[in-house]
């Protein structure tokens, strides 16, 4: 899976976990940009995430992710 | 040794005074002699359970050691699980064991808390987020640094580690700051919580004797005495590091500012809401079951109603837990848990209709006075649930909390009854202006530091008013000034009056006993 495919995926599951048909995430996409992303919410969306790639995060990963563009390094990471 | 004492005070100058005499390298190896120092004399030993007791503490460490030891070396997921739940077995069963079973004299100081920031280091060495220890006696410091080991903050080991071994120099700014912090704590301690104590043991003790107002002023006392130690203790214990150079995160934020349940408590004992989040909270709603609950209830109540439930029946286990923690029977559980899960879970339910209301009401959600009315609300919350906090049992909350609602009496406000209550009316002015000078301070110092402002006043001026805060609380401090049980880092300072037997500052003026 390339890069930008990741991104497309990705893209669905911030809609569907956030229910706004407008975002769209890039690599310095953080949580102080999509105003429903607070702690709680990053649980979910990283189950979602999980979810849709088959893959599985560490706590570590969890917790210290700082943007979108580092948890598509990990995901491409995982699946590659 | 309380930290309000006297001899403590000597402790703490002379401690000062040799870790910036010695070579830098010494400084981490004497703070850890000092907090063995500290711990031998803490109430617990001397009164309690002997010397052996700091067995417990070093014997908690050497597991932790070795635990994260053993995960930071083998590479096989089995064995790194395997260790953390041996070492988080042992600990939080030896917390429980002590501190809940009843067995007081067993308990050694600071176990709740050391035991929290022994597991913080250990899952963050568990998730590869920090990095682990090898020398035994660092760690040993880590664990039982003094001034944490009283009642927290609950320090990251990660945010210790390039404080507390490495060296500092003396820097006058940050020794002068560090006491102007725990003179700001002594005030907040001697001058107000012991004031408040006063009239909140006395309802407390007596709640059968008061009816209506009496009962929450009690009630108000006593969220003012809890919050007042509390945040006043912290103030004296981030002072302390904060010489030593060595900076402690923030346990208070203001959190009777807080407009909501939610806010107040990422306002009050933030480091127990953060430890209790990244280590209980996000590890709990990743496991399987809390997974995979959504997707089972999903068909049933529809995607919101389904992470709703799921979210409000983790948020139960937390609850409880923080509950728990506090003390191990229900009157906690209830008080600081599980009232405020139904605080956060109603108002959450309930939020499409008070936004209904609002909406019929036309109040301006930003305007001064609805965030007035939510701090209020928000406090008056949180008091009731410390009524289950400091009566006895469950039984006698309730009862009082009925007596609260039994009579309307607010002319007692007015006809002197609320001196009855062991303060005189000197004493209540005293309370009442203090409370206003601490809150005025902390509003204030949402925008950026007190100290920050008194450096940028004239010299004189400064002096002024730190002198002034040093002179109204040696005057001020506590109020039962001839008894025994009194901390007050003053009584030394005072000598027995031959004839009334009373303690006192040496000057008339400070001293109204007589």
């Amino acid at each position: 899976m390339t890069r930008e495919e990741v991104f497309e995926k990705l893209n669905e599951v911030f809609q569907d976990v956030f229910d706004d048909e407008s975002i769209t995430v890039t690599d310095t996409t953080t949580s102080d940009d999509i105003e429903d992303w607070d702690s709680l919410e990053h649980i979910n969306l990283m189950a979602a995430v999980e979810f849709e790639f088959g893959i599985k995060f560490s706590m570590g990963q969890v917790v210290t992710m700082k943007n979108v563009g580092e948890m598509v390094d990990i995901i491409l990471e995982k699946i590659g | 040794m309380s930290i309000t004492s006297f001899y403590f005070l000597c402790f703490f100058a002379a401690a000062l005074l040799i870790y910036y005499v010695i070579p830098k390298k010494a400084q981490w190896g004497f703070l850890l002699l000092l907090s063995i120092a500290y711990f031998m004399t803490s109430a617990e030993v001397k009164d309690g359970g002997g010397w052996y007791l700091i067995c417990y503490p070093a014997v908690a460490v050497a597991a932790v050691y070795i635990a994260a030891r053993v995960i930071d070396r083998t590479k096989e997921q089995k064995r790194k699980r395997a260790a953390l739940i041996c070492a988080v077995i042992f600990c939080v069963g030896l917390l429980c064991t002590l501190k809940f079973l009843g067995l007081p004299l067993l308990v050694p100081m600071g176990i709740s808390f050391y035991t929290l920031t022994l597991m913080g280091y250990l899952f963050d060495v568990y998730y590869e987020i920090g990095r682990v220890q090898t020398n035994y006696f660092k760690l040993l410091l880590f664990g039982c640094y003094f001034p944490t080991m009283i009642s927290g903050p609950i320090v990251k080991y990660k945010e210790m580690e390039g404080q507390m071994f490495e060296g500092h120099d003396l820097d006058y700014r940050r020794v002068t700051w560090g006491m102007q912090r725990m003179l700001w704590g002594f005030f907040k301690k001697l001058v107000i919580a012991e004031r408040m104590a006063v009239i909140a043991n006395q309802i407390f003790n007596n709640y059968t004797d008061y009816d209506g107002f009496m009962i929450w002023i009690g009630a108000i006392a006593f969220t003012f005495q809890l919050y007042a130690d509390f945040a006043g203790c912290m103030d004296i214990v981030l002072g302390i590091s904060e010489c030593f150079g060595i900076i402690l995160p923030e346990n208070f934020d203001a959190p009777f500012l807080a407009r909501n349940i939610s806010e107040y408590w990422r306002r009050w004992h933030m480091t127990l809401g953060t430890w209790l989040r990244e280590y209980l909270f996000y590890p709990l709603l990743r496991t399987k079951f809390f997974m995979t609950l959504p997707k089972k209830l999903k068909e049933k109540v529809g995607k919101k109603k389904a992470k709703q439930i799921t979210t409000f029946s983790a948020m139960f286990i937390l609850w409880f837990t923080i509950g728990y923690w506090h003390g191990g029977t229900w009157n906690f559980i209830i008080g600081s848990g599980l009232l405020h899960w139904f605080y956060i879970v109603s108002g959450e339910l309930m939020e499409p209709v008070f936004v209904k209301w609002r909406a019929k009401l036309h109040i301006n959600v930003d305007s001064k006075g609805f965030i007035f009315f939510q701090r209020l609300r928000t406090f008056l919350l949180v008091t009731l649930g410390l009524i289950f906090f400091r009566s006895a049992t469950v039984p006698d909350a309730l009862r009082m909390i009925g007596r609260g609602f039994s009579a309307f009496n607010p002319q007692v406000l007015v006809n002197g009854a609320v001196f009855e209550l062991g303060l005189d009316w000197v004493e209540v002015v005293i309370a009442i202006v203090s409370i206003v000078i601490f809150e005025w301070v902390t509003v204030k110092q949402q925008k950026g530091w007190m100290r920050e402002r008194l450096e940028k006043m004239p010299v004189a001026l400064r002096w002024i008013i730190l002198y002034a805060l040093l002179f109204y609380v040696i005057c001020w401090a506590s109020t039962d000034r001839d008894t025994a049980h009194q901390s007050s880092f003053i009584r030394i300072l005072r000598f027995k009056n031959p004839v009334s037997g009373n303690w006192r500052l040496g000057n008339d003026v400070c001293d109204r006993q007589e």
